[in-house]
């Protein structure tokens, strides 16, 4: 059994064909592996070696989206049983690029990944007001707001994201991710964000540390 | 800058490619359309900065001469140059162009189908609010698979007399450039990862090097092919008079190189190096990378690519002048770096930026000075003339 789901996490990690990952996951599945072990012990052990390949310098964004999209194509072979399992989300994330910034290659990386290591995303999209982040936040009671911004004349815009999250009270009841071109670290701390990601890998690491 | 007696800007542009002697460090600037409009609003003086000529009316449609805007030039009115200051007139747009079509609006976005075959939206224009010239969100890439690819290449044909000017004349041509020089002559190449990714946008060109390397072979192969026999007719006419070839990439982000070293080297190094190696035999040395984002675990391939200078060096992304001189010496010229976070404060941070990279610059030469990339719209007319002002008096060499 270990064998099997090492061959699943080396074949995602190491970036083999689709159709050998496919072959292994069939294989579990016919020996009716825990489909929990499945992906926690193969597919999730494989992407997040694909990360930490990434964040060495030894993967780069072609590698990142391959990873992410056997990932993708993984879980549709896993998504009858998955619906039948019930298996709860690692965690909720809210996601959006703020208002005025219409760029979304950045935050659609992230979300790829984000799902990839089992995280619920809601995605509203690009250009979205603060009030919209807010309602979301209240209606889902989500873990995490992720904020996508590339231009530094919308930045600003996540500095009201948090103000109108403390208005409304919940602020700390949520955790606040940054994220895009134009966000530092130093951005993050001056308007009280809970963390920057400085890219995709990094973005999920976080999630992965809050909701642990 | 008072004009040292003896050197052009020209001249000036080239030596320091060349790790020459200069007598000031050249100074390059490119500005965002909204910058500009920005700082007409607070008094750039329009009639020293949009550029009146009479020429045919009507685009040629009517013969008689009217006058005509050109364009603007904020460049000489600041003092510094722009790396397409003297372009060299060669088409390598698909021909026939997509033609721009408002497909949907609603009351904030319009969609549109872009020359490139895109489809995007993007912020309508509002009076008093500048927001529709920022990049727009791609929804939808003209290359998708090899079956639209097929389609695309069509366009992508070199031997199409479109590709030049109706009035191309080689004798014409050179005399024009001696008339209008301002700054370099320049040529400009869209790169092979560039090309590829403005086609299929980054997530699927990346993702087609695993998904389907044929389509990608395929691609640069034609992009290798197209992009010689395009320019053919331009550089063995102007051969050296070419003093610069802007080679656009754009393949990195703050993290690191879109493309791995190994994909790179697998897939468009050796079309790279057909390519500027077809130049180098004409004569043409000079060849500048223009690509956002730390590009630096790529740069040694690139070098190996024929590539010899880069811009614009983004200190957000970890680029750094200092470093990269060390590591390439003369290997490769250097442009921009200069932080525009730090620039635009003005004052102390300002100087401090500056002193902290020119005099190594100044020393070892192979520099054009400049921010790390376009001036953007949180500068303010006071304080880009400060930068001017304090940046000029320092690119001087005593």
């Amino acid at each position: 059994m270990e064998d099997l789901l090492d061959k699943i996490a080396y074949a995602l990690a190491n970036l083999k064909d689709s159709s050998s990952l496919k072959k292994f996951i069939n294989q579990a599945m016919k020996k009716k592996l825990p489909i929990l072990e499945i992906l926690e012990k193969g597919l999730r052990k494989g992407l997040s070696e694909v990360g930490r390949r990434y964040e060495a310098g030894e993967y780069f964004l072609s590698e990142l989206l391959f990873g992410a999209s056997m990932m993708e194509e993984a879980m549709k072979i896993l998504a009858p049983q998955l619906r039948a399992e019930k298996l709860e989300k690692k965690g909720q994330i809210v996601l959006g690029t703020v208002r005025g910034d219409i760029h979304d290659i950045g935050k659609n990386i992230f979300k790829m990944f984000a799902e990839g290591a089992g995280f619920e995303v809601y995605d509203l999209g690009v250009d979205v007001d603060p009030e919209n982040f807010v309602r979301t936040a209240i209606e889902k009671n989500p873990d995490v707001l992720g904020l996508s911004a590339l231009l530094t004349t919308t930045t600003p815009e996540m500095k009201i994201v948090i103000e109108e999250l403390e208005k409304a009270g919940i602020r700390d009841r949520v955790k606040v991710l940054l994220g895009g071109n134009a966000v530092t670290n130093q951005f993050g701390e001056e308007i009280g964000a809970d963390a920057v990601a400085l890219d995709a890998v990094q973005g999920v690491d976080f999630c992965k540390e809050w909701t642990k | 800058m008072k004009e040292p007696e003896g050197m052009t800007p020209r001249e000036r542009m080239k030596n320091a490619m060349d790790f020459k002697k200069v007598d000031a460090i050249p100074w390059c600037e490119s500005f965002y359309e909204e910058t500009l409009i920005k700082l007409f609003s607070e008094g750039l003086p329009a009639h020293k900065i949009i550029d009146v000529e009479w020429a045919m009316s009507l685009d040629g449609h009517l013969l008689a001469n009217w006058p005509k805007f050109m364009g603007f030039d904020p460049n000489s009115y600041f003092g510094c140059f722009n790396y397409m200051g003297c372009p060299v007139p060669v088409d390598i747009g698909p021909i026939p162009r997509f033609k721009q079509l408002k497909i949907r609006e609603d009351a904030k976005y319009e969609e549109y189908i872009m020359e490139t075959g895109a489809r995007s939206r993007r912020f309508k224009k509002e009076l008093g609010k500048i927001t529709w010239y920022t990049m727009p969100q791609f929804l939808e890439f003209p290359v998708r698979d090899k079956k639209s690819w097929e389609r695309y290449k069509k366009r992508l044909n070199p031997k199409d007399p479109r590709r030049y000017p109706k009035d191309w004349e080689k004798e014409g041509y050179l005399r024009l450039f001696d008339e209008y020089q301002n700054g370099p002559t320049t040529l400009t190449i869209t790169g092979f990862y560039g090309f590829g990714a403005e086609l299929m946008g980054i997530p699927n060109f990346n993702l087609a090097f695993y998904r389907d390397p044929e389509l990608i072979e395929d691609m640069v192969s034609h992009w290798e092919y197209f992009t010689i026999e395009s320019l053919r007719e331009a550089v063995e006419t102007f051969k050296d008079r070419i003093d610069l070839v802007f080679w656009w990439e754009d393949m990195a982000e703050k993290h690191g190189p879109n493309i791995s070293p190994k994909l790179y080297k697998e897939f468009l190094l050796p079309h790279c190096k057909r390519v500027t190696k077809f130049l180098s035999k004409n004569k043409i040395h000079r060849i500048m990378m223009d690509s956002d984002g730390n590009t630096q675990p790529i740069l040694d391939l690139v070098i190996e690519a024929g590539i010899t200078g880069h811009w614009p060096l983004e200190v957000n992304s970890g680029m750094d002048v200092r470093t990269l001189r060390k590591r390439y010496g003369k290997k490769l010229f250097l442009a921009g770096n200069l932080d525009k976070r730090e620039i635009v404060k003005g004052g102390e941070a300002m100087r401090k930026e500056i002193d902290s990279k020119l005099p190594l610059m100044k020393e070892t030469g192979g520099y054009i000075a400049g921010l790390d990339h376009l001036v953007h719209v949180e500068f303010t007319l006071e304080r880009f003339k400060e930068y001017a002002d304090c940046l000029k008096e320092k690119l001087v060499i005593q």
